[in-house]
């Protein structure tokens, strides 16, 4: 996926430059509050329960201090991406072992219009696997700085 | 916390959807070592939830494969017909079980 393209799935309303949390299960909530908050979804217990069943299949920790975590979810309607970081990294039984610092959260629908799903995942992970835009990431302060990263600009 | 029977059932298909893309996911870089334990989660929801409504799940999936579909302002995501606003203020409180008059699929309201 283009990533101007992957750039649509990214909303101001889901981005927080500092998270709060500490702890794994404190910042997979953080995050998915975000959705709440903004009322794309409406059951938050739902979807807490997918990802932390999407937890259990594996960690959506990917190694170099970013987590991924996603899920297709009956309770959603469309694909959106929530970013989250934290200078103080957090222990999210990553691939490495290493604390996470990169959040990225995928929701999308079971079915998603054009299959944008797992080609957004392809695309993160792509985009994330370069030190350089993990570094750019690390010290954006704003919304539009993110934004153009995600964009390549 | 989840209760109420379809909660339980949109969670037992949010299960299932995963299951269907582990390969992919695998592929993708991400770990899927648990997906025994996944497995085994999923049949415990299932034995939380009452036998006819998961046999109803299982049977609307094999014919369908979503059994559920969310509901947004007032259409069913499944086949994309207008559901009668009446019902969507008794299918919002998720404690009947609403089926889709076109596609025979559960539905579950998203706003
Ligand atoms: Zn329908």
């Amino acid at each position: 996926m283009h990533r101007t393209e992957l750039a649509k799935f990214f909303k101001e309303n889901l981005f927080i430059a500092n998270l709060k949390a500490r702890r794994k299960d404190a910042a997979i909530a953080e995050l998915l509050d975000l959705f709440v908050a903004e009322k794309y979804i409406r059951n938050r217990d739902i979807v807490l329960e997918m990802l932390h069943q999407r937890e259990t299949l594996g960690s959506t920790g990917i190694g170099k201090g970013v987590a991924i975590p996603h899920g297709r979810t009956t309770a959603a309607s469309e694909v959106l991406i929530a970013f989250g970081k934290t200078e103080t990294g957090i222990e999210f039984d990553a691939i490495d072992d290493k604390p996470v610092h990169l959040f990225f959260m995928v929701i999308a629908p079971p079915n998603d219009e054009g299959n944008v799903y797992l080609p957004i995942l392809g695309s993160l992970v792509t985009i994330l696997n370069e030190k350089s835009n993990r570094d750019r990431l690390l010290k954006v302060e704003n919304y539009a700085d993110f934004i153009a990263l995600v964009k390549g600009e | 916390m989840i209760k109420k029977d379809l909660e339980l059932l949109v969670s037992l298909q949010d299960i299932d959807l995963m299951a269907e893309e582990v390969g992919e996911m695998e592929k993708l870089g991400f770990s899927v070592s648990g997906y025994g334990e996944l497995k085994k989660a999923r049949e415990e929801l299932a034995a939380s939830i009452s036998k006819p409504l998961v046999f109803r799940y299982e049977r609307l999936r094999a014919k369908l494969k979503r059994a559920i579909v969310p509901v947004k302002n007032d259409i069913c995501l499944g086949c994309f017909l207008r559901q009668p606003t009446s019902i969507g203020v008794k299918g919002r409180e998720d404690e009947e079980i609403f089926t889709c008059e076109n596609c025979g699929r559960m539905l579950y309201w998203l706003d």
